[in-house]
C-alpha cells in the first residue's frame, strides 16, 4: 500500500522551499516575493504531511491544517498592506519604498 | 515501478515544473498561473500521502482564495506602461547570480541533510485514509487550537478590511 518512500516527499520539499527562496531573493515586485513565501510555507507543509504519513498520531498533519490558515491570513493581511503601500507610493517594488523622515 | 510511483513521479514533475517556470518568468500573471499548476500537483502529492482532508482543504483556499486574492491585487496595483498605456506586468528582477546560488546551495544542502538523515529507511508504515481520525481529533483533542484558528481566521479577515481601506 505504502509504496513511495519519504525520501522522494522530501526531495520535492526541498526543491520547492529552494525556489521559494531564489525567488525570494530575485524578484523585485512584492506580489511576486508573497508568492515565494507561499511556496516556502508550502515546502514545510509538504515535509509535515510526507512525516505524518508514517506517524500514527499524525500530530504533523495537524500541524500542516493549522499552517494553512495561518498562511492563508499571511496572504490576506499581507495583500492589504500591498494595496496601502501602492496607494502612497505608487509603486510596489521593494526597492522602491524610501521614508520620508 | 509501481502505479503509485509512478503518479508520484507525475505530480512531482508537475509541481517542480511548474515551480522552476515561477522562478523563470517575469511576467506577474504567468507566475500566478504558475503558482496554480504548483498547488494543483502539491494537493495531489497530498493525496499520496494520505492526507486526503488536507488536499481537498488545500485545493479550496489556495486556488479558490489565495490565487483570486492575488489576481484581485495584481489588477488594483497595476503599473501603467508609458508606451502602450496598458497594464505593466513585467517584474524587474535583482542580479540574479547571487539568488541562483544561495537558492542552489540551499536545495543541495537540503537533499544532503535528507539523503543522509537516519529516519529515511526505519520507519513504521501506517497506510490509508485517515478521514475519521482527523475528524475525531480535530473536534476532541485538537478542539481549542482549531477554535482558536477560527477566531485568528475571522480577526485576519475582518483586520485586511481594516488596513485595505481608504484612509482620509
Amino acid at each position: 500500500m505504502t509504496d513511495i518512500p519519504v525520501i522522494y516527499f522530501l526531495w520535492v520539499s526541498a526543491f520547492l522551499f529552494a525556489m521559494g527562496l531564489t525567488i525570494l531573493l530575485l524578484k523585485k515586485n512584492t506580489i511576486f516575493v508573497l508568492m515565494g513565501i507561499e511556496l516556502i510555507l508550502n515546502a514545510a507543509n509538504l515535509n509535515l504531511v510526507a512525516f505524518s504519513k508514517n506517524d500514527p498520531s499524525m500530530q504533523g498533519l495537524y500541524l500542516s491544517i493549522f499552517v494553512l490558515v495561518v498562511g492563508v491570513c499571511e496572504m490576506a493581511i499581507a495583500l492589504a498592506i500591498i494595496l496601502q503601500v501602492y496607494r502612497n507610493y505608487r509603486a510596489i517594488e521593494v526597492d522602491q519604498f524610501k521614508s520620508e523622515y | 515501478m509501481s502505479p503509485l510511483v509512478i503518479a508520484f513521479l507525475v505530480l512531482a514533475l508537475l509541481t517542480c515544473g511548474s515551480a522552476l517556470a515561477m522562478l523563470w518568468t517575469k511576467n506577474l500573471l504567468h507566475a500566478a498561473l504558475a503558482m496554480f499548476l504548483t498547488m494543483l500537483g502539491l494537493a495531489g502529492l497530498y493525496v499520496l500521502a494520505f492526507a486526503d482532508m488536507l488536499a481537498v482543504a488545500h485545493l479550496l483556499v489556495y486556488v479558490g482564495g489565495v490565487l483570486i486574492l492575488i489576481l484581485f491585487g495584481i489588477m488594483l496595483t497595476n503599473q501603467t506602461d508609458p508606451a502602450t498605456g496598458k497594464n505593466h506586468l513585467m517584474t524587474r528582477e535583482s542580479n540574479r547570480l547571487l539568488p541562483i546560488s544561495v537558492g542552489l546551495s540551499f536545495f543541495l544542502g537540503l537533499f544532503w541533510v535528507f539523503t543522509k538523515g537516519p529516519w529515511v529507511n526505519n520507519l513504521p508504515v501506517t497506510g490509508g485514509s485517515k478521514l475519521r481520525e482527523v475528524g475525531l481529533g480535530l473536534l476532541t483533542e485538537y478542539a481549542f487550537p482549531f477554535e482558536l484558528a477560527g477566531v485568528f481566521l475571522l480577526i485576519a479577515l475582518i483586520g485586511a478590511t481594516f488596513v485595505a481601506k481608504k484612509h482620509d
